[in-house]
Protein backbone atom coordinates (compact mmCIF):
# COMPACT_ATOMS: atom_id res chain seq x y z
CA UNK A 1 0.00 0.00 0.00
CA UNK A 2 1.17 3.47 -0.69
CA UNK A 3 0.75 6.20 1.86
CA UNK A 4 -0.33 9.64 0.31
CA UNK A 5 1.83 12.51 1.74
CA UNK A 6 -0.77 15.02 3.35
CA UNK A 7 1.84 17.37 2.72
CA UNK A 8 1.60 16.49 -0.77
CA UNK A 9 -2.22 16.77 -1.07
CA UNK A 10 -2.14 20.19 0.40
CA UNK A 11 0.65 21.57 -1.81
CA UNK A 12 -0.84 19.81 -4.90
CA UNK A 13 -4.25 22.01 -4.05
CA UNK A 14 -2.31 24.83 -3.52
CA UNK A 15 -0.06 24.58 -6.82
CA UNK A 16 -3.11 24.04 -8.96
CA UNK A 17 -5.17 26.91 -7.08
CA UNK A 18 -2.59 29.12 -8.66
CA UNK A 19 -2.50 28.17 -11.66
CA UNK A 20 1.12 29.83 -12.96
CA UNK A 21 1.30 30.44 -16.67
CA UNK A 22 4.12 28.14 -17.74
CA UNK A 23 4.65 29.73 -21.41
CA UNK A 24 7.84 30.10 -22.81
CA UNK A 25 9.25 33.60 -22.19
CA UNK A 26 11.05 34.99 -25.47
CA UNK A 27 14.17 36.59 -23.09
CA UNK A 28 14.87 33.76 -21.72
CA UNK A 29 14.39 31.30 -24.34
CA UNK A 30 17.10 33.53 -26.38
CA UNK A 31 19.38 32.91 -23.65
CA UNK A 32 18.35 29.06 -23.94
CA UNK A 33 19.61 29.04 -26.85
CA UNK A 34 22.47 31.14 -26.77
CA UNK A 35 24.23 31.50 -23.29
CA UNK A 36 26.81 29.28 -23.09
CA UNK A 37 26.87 26.39 -20.06
CA UNK A 38 29.79 26.11 -17.46
CA UNK A 39 30.43 22.97 -18.38
CA UNK A 40 30.88 24.05 -22.17
CA UNK A 41 33.40 27.10 -20.65
CA UNK A 42 34.95 25.19 -18.09
CA UNK A 43 36.00 22.72 -20.84
CA UNK A 44 37.42 25.27 -23.05
CA UNK A 45 39.07 26.89 -20.62
CA UNK A 46 40.60 24.18 -18.88
CA UNK A 47 38.81 25.65 -15.55
CA UNK A 48 38.47 22.64 -12.77
CA UNK A 49 35.98 24.02 -10.68
CA UNK A 50 32.86 21.70 -11.27
CA UNK A 51 30.15 24.64 -10.38
CA UNK A 52 30.19 28.47 -11.80
CA UNK A 53 31.19 31.00 -9.77
CA UNK A 54 27.40 32.45 -9.32
CA UNK A 55 25.97 29.12 -8.73
CA UNK A 56 26.26 30.23 -4.92
CA UNK A 57 24.87 33.66 -5.28
CA UNK A 58 21.69 31.93 -6.81
CA UNK A 59 21.10 29.78 -3.86
CA UNK A 60 21.83 32.52 -1.94
CA UNK A 61 18.96 34.17 -3.98
CA UNK A 62 16.84 31.23 -3.64
CA UNK A 63 16.96 31.22 0.32
CA UNK A 64 16.59 34.92 0.79
CA UNK A 65 13.47 34.99 -1.82
CA UNK A 66 12.20 31.99 0.33
CA UNK A 67 13.60 32.62 4.05
CA UNK A 68 13.71 36.59 4.10
CA UNK A 69 10.86 37.82 2.50
CA UNK A 70 9.09 34.59 1.54
CA UNK A 71 8.16 35.90 -1.67
CA UNK A 72 8.87 32.39 -3.26
CA UNK A 73 9.00 29.64 -1.08
CA UNK A 74 11.49 27.26 -1.33
CA UNK A 75 9.53 24.36 -2.08
CA UNK A 76 6.86 26.36 -4.70
CA UNK A 77 9.78 27.29 -6.37
CA UNK A 78 11.16 23.68 -6.91
CA UNK A 79 7.86 22.59 -7.91
CA UNK A 80 7.87 25.09 -10.61
CA UNK A 81 11.57 24.00 -11.49
CA UNK A 82 10.62 20.72 -12.19
CA UNK A 83 7.94 21.61 -14.21
CA UNK A 84 9.60 24.33 -16.10
CA UNK A 85 12.42 22.11 -16.91
CA UNK A 86 10.41 19.21 -18.20
CA UNK A 87 8.92 22.01 -20.76
CA UNK A 88 11.04 24.22 -21.63
CA UNK A 89 14.41 23.80 -20.39
CA UNK A 90 15.11 19.77 -20.24
CA UNK A 91 18.02 20.01 -22.42
CA UNK A 92 20.19 22.97 -20.14
CA UNK A 93 22.14 21.54 -17.96
CA UNK A 94 22.36 22.27 -14.03
CA UNK A 95 22.42 24.85 -12.53
CA UNK A 96 21.61 27.09 -15.32
CA UNK A 97 18.44 25.22 -16.05
CA UNK A 98 17.99 26.16 -12.00
CA UNK A 99 18.23 29.84 -12.84
CA UNK A 100 16.54 29.84 -15.91
CA UNK A 101 13.32 28.58 -14.48
CA UNK A 102 14.15 30.87 -11.22
CA UNK A 103 13.77 33.83 -13.90
CA UNK A 104 10.64 32.09 -15.33
CA UNK A 105 8.60 31.93 -11.81
CA UNK A 106 9.55 35.40 -11.20
CA UNK A 107 8.56 36.77 -13.89
CA UNK A 108 5.15 34.56 -14.27
CA UNK A 109 4.48 35.68 -10.28
CA UNK A 110 4.65 39.62 -11.43
CA UNK A 111 7.76 39.54 -9.08
CA UNK A 112 9.83 40.93 -11.89
CA UNK A 113 8.86 42.15 -15.40
CA UNK A 114 10.72 40.24 -18.75
CA UNK A 115 11.09 43.72 -20.16
CA UNK A 116 13.02 45.31 -17.17
CA UNK A 117 14.92 42.11 -17.13
CA UNK A 118 16.04 42.10 -20.34
CA UNK A 119 16.99 45.84 -20.04
CA UNK A 120 18.66 45.33 -17.06
CA UNK A 121 20.35 42.38 -18.87
CA UNK A 122 21.95 44.73 -21.20
CA UNK A 123 22.95 47.17 -18.25
CA UNK A 124 24.90 44.49 -16.73
CA UNK A 125 25.98 43.32 -19.48
CA UNK A 126 27.62 46.20 -20.73
CA UNK A 127 29.08 46.66 -17.35
CA UNK A 128 30.63 43.72 -17.17
CA UNK A 129 32.30 43.70 -20.67
CA UNK A 130 33.41 47.82 -19.99
CA UNK A 131 37.17 46.64 -19.58
CA UNK B 1 60.64 31.87 -13.31
CA UNK B 2 57.18 33.62 -15.00
CA UNK B 3 56.66 30.58 -15.98
CA UNK B 4 56.82 29.07 -12.14
CA UNK B 5 53.73 30.94 -11.55
CA UNK B 6 51.49 30.46 -13.87
CA UNK B 7 47.96 31.49 -12.94
CA UNK B 8 45.50 28.94 -12.75
CA UNK B 9 43.66 28.67 -16.12
CA UNK B 10 40.41 30.93 -15.80
CA UNK B 11 37.24 31.84 -18.06
CA UNK B 12 37.95 34.77 -19.90
CA UNK B 13 34.69 35.60 -20.86
CA UNK B 14 31.04 36.71 -19.51
CA UNK B 15 28.48 34.15 -20.25
CA UNK B 16 24.68 35.11 -20.71
CA UNK B 17 23.62 33.06 -17.74
CA UNK B 18 26.06 34.64 -15.54
CA UNK B 19 24.36 37.88 -16.73
CA UNK B 20 20.90 36.84 -16.43
CA UNK B 21 22.24 35.66 -12.48
CA UNK B 22 23.07 39.03 -11.54
CA UNK B 23 20.32 40.76 -13.56
CA UNK B 24 17.97 39.01 -11.96
CA UNK B 25 19.73 39.32 -8.12
CA UNK B 26 19.65 43.14 -8.94
CA UNK B 27 15.81 43.51 -9.78
CA UNK B 28 14.86 41.89 -6.68
CA UNK B 29 16.66 44.09 -4.87
CA UNK B 30 15.54 47.15 -6.87
CA UNK B 31 11.64 45.65 -6.01
CA UNK B 32 12.42 45.17 -2.34
CA UNK B 33 12.08 41.77 -2.22
CA UNK B 34 15.63 41.71 -0.40
CA UNK B 35 17.89 43.54 0.50
CA UNK B 36 21.73 43.50 -0.38
CA UNK B 37 22.92 43.06 3.17
CA UNK B 38 20.63 39.88 3.14
CA UNK B 39 21.61 38.13 0.57
CA UNK B 40 25.56 38.90 1.31
CA UNK B 41 24.89 37.06 4.66
CA UNK B 42 23.28 34.19 3.40
CA UNK B 43 25.46 34.40 0.30
CA UNK B 44 28.36 34.19 2.90
CA UNK B 45 26.53 31.38 4.67
CA UNK B 46 26.71 29.12 2.05
CA UNK B 47 30.29 29.52 1.19
CA UNK B 48 30.61 27.47 4.72
CA UNK B 49 28.74 24.53 3.86
CA UNK B 50 30.26 21.14 2.99
CA UNK B 51 29.89 17.15 3.83
CA UNK B 52 33.23 17.37 5.74
CA UNK B 53 31.52 18.31 9.40
CA UNK B 54 28.66 15.26 8.81
CA UNK B 55 31.95 12.87 7.77
CA UNK B 56 33.30 13.46 10.91
CA UNK B 57 30.13 12.96 12.87
CA UNK B 58 30.43 9.34 11.85
CA UNK B 59 34.09 8.97 12.06
CA UNK B 60 33.37 9.91 15.79
CA UNK B 61 30.53 7.96 16.35
CA UNK B 62 32.13 4.99 14.71
CA UNK B 63 35.06 5.69 17.71
CA UNK B 64 32.74 6.54 21.00
CA UNK B 65 29.64 4.69 21.58
CA UNK B 66 28.22 6.67 23.96
CA UNK B 67 28.46 9.56 20.62
CA UNK B 68 26.58 7.15 18.22
CA UNK B 69 24.13 6.83 21.02
CA UNK B 70 23.87 10.60 20.97
CA UNK B 71 23.82 10.57 17.23
CA UNK B 72 20.84 8.63 16.73
CA UNK B 73 18.86 10.32 19.98
CA UNK B 74 19.62 13.78 19.12
CA UNK B 75 21.06 14.62 15.58
CA UNK B 76 20.87 18.54 16.52
CA UNK B 77 22.62 18.37 19.67
CA UNK B 78 25.12 15.72 18.26
CA UNK B 79 26.10 18.47 15.46
CA UNK B 80 27.25 20.87 18.03
CA UNK B 81 30.22 18.50 18.69
CA UNK B 82 31.18 18.95 14.95
CA UNK B 83 30.86 22.46 14.48
CA UNK B 84 27.30 22.78 13.53
CA UNK B 85 25.25 24.67 15.38
CA UNK B 86 21.31 24.12 13.10
CA UNK B 87 19.52 27.21 15.08
CA UNK B 88 21.59 29.86 15.75
CA UNK B 89 24.34 29.45 13.31
CA UNK B 90 21.59 30.47 10.17
CA UNK B 91 21.18 34.06 9.09
CA UNK B 92 17.95 33.54 10.25
CA UNK B 93 19.43 33.29 13.93
CA UNK B 94 16.41 31.62 14.60
CA UNK B 95 16.42 28.38 12.81
CA UNK B 96 17.19 27.13 9.08
CA UNK B 97 15.95 27.55 5.80
CA UNK B 98 12.57 26.40 5.28
CA UNK B 99 12.42 26.30 9.25
CA UNK B 100 13.83 22.69 9.70
CA UNK B 101 15.66 21.87 12.73
CA UNK B 102 15.35 18.35 12.80
CA UNK B 103 18.48 16.33 11.98
CA UNK B 104 18.18 12.12 12.15
CA UNK B 105 20.81 10.36 11.98
CA UNK B 106 20.32 6.67 10.69
CA UNK B 107 22.54 4.26 11.57
CA UNK B 108 23.44 0.99 8.97
CA UNK B 109 23.55 -2.64 10.78
CA UNK B 110 24.81 -5.78 9.27
CA UNK B 111 20.95 -6.54 8.56
CA UNK B 112 19.38 -3.07 7.54
CA UNK B 113 20.79 -0.28 4.92
CA UNK B 114 19.18 3.01 4.70
CA UNK B 115 19.27 5.49 1.63
CA UNK B 116 17.94 9.25 1.48
CA UNK B 117 15.55 10.56 -0.96
CA UNK B 118 13.21 13.91 -1.35
CA UNK B 119 10.29 12.87 -3.30
CA UNK B 120 8.43 15.91 -2.82
CA UNK B 121 11.43 18.01 -4.23
CA UNK B 122 15.04 18.14 -2.94
CA UNK B 123 15.08 18.53 0.83
CA UNK B 124 18.90 17.87 1.81
CA UNK B 125 20.35 18.43 5.41
CA UNK B 126 22.92 21.35 3.99
CA UNK B 127 23.74 22.84 7.55
CA UNK B 128 26.13 19.36 7.22
CA UNK B 129 26.31 18.38 3.92
CA UNK B 130 26.54 20.96 1.94
CA UNK B 131 24.75 21.84 -1.41
CA UNK B 132 22.73 18.62 -2.90
CA UNK B 133 24.48 16.87 -6.06
CA UNK B 134 22.23 17.24 -9.30
CA UNK B 135 21.03 13.80 -9.66
CA UNK B 136 19.76 13.76 -6.11
CA UNK B 137 17.32 17.08 -7.28
CA UNK B 138 16.19 15.28 -10.17
CA UNK B 139 12.30 13.64 -10.64
CA UNK B 140 14.48 10.42 -12.00
CA UNK B 141 16.18 9.31 -8.62
CA UNK B 142 13.13 10.89 -6.71
CA UNK B 143 10.60 8.55 -7.90
CA UNK B 144 12.40 5.65 -8.54
CA UNK B 145 14.26 5.11 -5.35
CA UNK B 146 10.93 4.91 -3.33
CA UNK B 147 9.83 2.57 -5.50
CA UNK B 148 12.73 -0.23 -6.64
CA UNK B 149 15.14 0.92 -4.06
CA UNK B 150 17.56 -2.17 -4.75
CA UNK B 151 17.73 -1.69 -8.28
CA UNK B 152 18.75 2.00 -7.72
CA UNK B 153 21.23 1.28 -5.60
CA UNK B 154 22.72 -1.19 -8.59
CA UNK B 155 23.08 0.95 -10.79
CA UNK B 156 25.08 3.25 -7.94
CA UNK B 157 27.18 0.57 -7.80
CA UNK B 158 26.27 -0.92 -4.74
CA UNK B 159 24.18 -4.81 -4.62
CA UNK B 160 22.67 -5.06 -1.38
CA UNK B 161 22.60 -8.46 -0.15
CA UNK B 162 18.70 -10.24 -0.36
CA UNK B 163 18.39 -10.79 3.45
CA UNK B 164 19.58 -7.45 4.46
CA UNK B 165 16.44 -4.70 4.67
CA UNK B 166 16.71 -1.17 2.95
CA UNK B 167 14.93 1.08 4.20
CA UNK B 168 14.23 4.25 2.47
CA UNK B 169 13.75 7.56 3.81
CA UNK B 170 11.81 10.55 2.84
CA UNK B 171 12.94 14.37 3.76
CA UNK B 172 10.79 16.39 4.85
CA UNK B 173 10.25 20.59 5.41
CA UNK B 174 11.00 19.91 9.09
CA UNK B 175 12.90 16.43 8.76
CA UNK B 176 16.34 16.16 7.34
CA UNK B 177 18.59 12.86 7.18
CA UNK B 178 21.55 11.56 6.76
CA UNK B 179 23.24 7.89 6.87
CA UNK B 180 25.40 6.54 9.29
CA UNK B 181 27.12 3.71 7.31
CA UNK B 182 28.63 0.63 9.14
CA UNK B 183 32.90 0.99 9.75
CA UNK B 184 34.17 -0.66 7.04
CA UNK B 185 37.07 -3.47 7.80
CA UNK B 186 40.85 -2.94 7.48
CA UNK B 187 40.09 0.46 9.31
CA UNK B 188 41.30 -0.76 12.83
CA UNK B 189 43.33 1.56 14.46
CA UNK B 190 42.40 4.37 12.01
CA UNK B 191 42.62 8.22 13.97
CA UNK B 192 39.49 10.20 13.51
CA UNK B 193 41.45 12.32 10.53
CA UNK B 194 41.60 9.05 8.40
CA UNK B 195 37.71 7.58 9.01
CA UNK B 196 36.90 11.21 8.22
CA UNK B 197 38.07 11.28 4.80
CA UNK B 198 36.62 7.54 3.95
CA UNK B 199 33.09 9.10 4.89
CA UNK B 200 31.99 10.58 1.04
CA UNK B 201 29.03 12.81 0.72
CA UNK B 202 27.49 9.51 -1.25
CA UNK B 203 27.92 7.41 2.11
CA UNK B 204 26.43 9.99 3.68
CA UNK B 205 22.99 9.89 1.38
CA UNK B 206 23.11 6.32 1.60
CA UNK B 207 23.75 5.19 -1.93
CA UNK B 208 27.62 4.31 -1.38
CA UNK B 209 29.63 2.59 1.27
CA UNK B 210 32.80 3.73 2.72
CA UNK B 211 36.08 1.84 1.81
CA UNK B 212 39.60 2.25 2.48
CA UNK B 213 41.25 4.38 0.21
CA UNK B 214 38.19 5.39 -1.36
CA UNK B 215 38.09 9.79 -0.86
CA UNK B 216 35.78 10.55 -3.14
CA UNK B 217 32.39 10.48 -4.67
CA UNK B 218 32.09 8.25 -8.18
CA UNK B 219 30.88 10.43 -11.41
CA UNK B 220 27.00 9.69 -11.37
CA UNK B 221 25.00 10.23 -14.71
CA UNK B 222 21.49 12.09 -14.44
CA UNK B 223 19.19 10.57 -16.26
CA UNK B 224 15.98 12.18 -17.33
CA UNK B 225 12.26 10.80 -16.27
CA UNK B 226 10.28 10.12 -18.97
CA UNK B 227 6.81 10.62 -18.05
CA UNK B 228 5.83 14.38 -17.86
CA UNK B 229 5.68 16.44 -14.25
CA UNK B 230 2.82 16.49 -12.78
CA UNK B 231 1.50 16.77 -9.20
Amino acid sequence: MTEINPEKIELDQEMESRNLDKSAIPVLEKIKKQGRSWKELSNQYGVENPDPPWKITLEATCDVLSEVSCALPGIERRWEEDELCDQHYADVPFPERQLLALAHSLIRRGLIDEEDLAKHMQEVSKRLNMV
Amino acid sequence: MADKHKPAPMVDEVSEFEILELAVRELAIEKGLFTAEDHQAWTEYMHTLGPLPAARLVAKAWLDPEYKKLCIEDGVKASLEVGIDWINQMPTKFGTPSDYCNLRVMADTPKLKHVVVCTLCSCYPRPILGQSPEWYRTPNYRRRLVRWPRQVLTEFGLQIPEDVEVRVVDSNQKTRYIVMPERPEGTEGWTEDQLTEIVTRDCLIGVAVPKPGKTANDPRPVRKALKPYSH
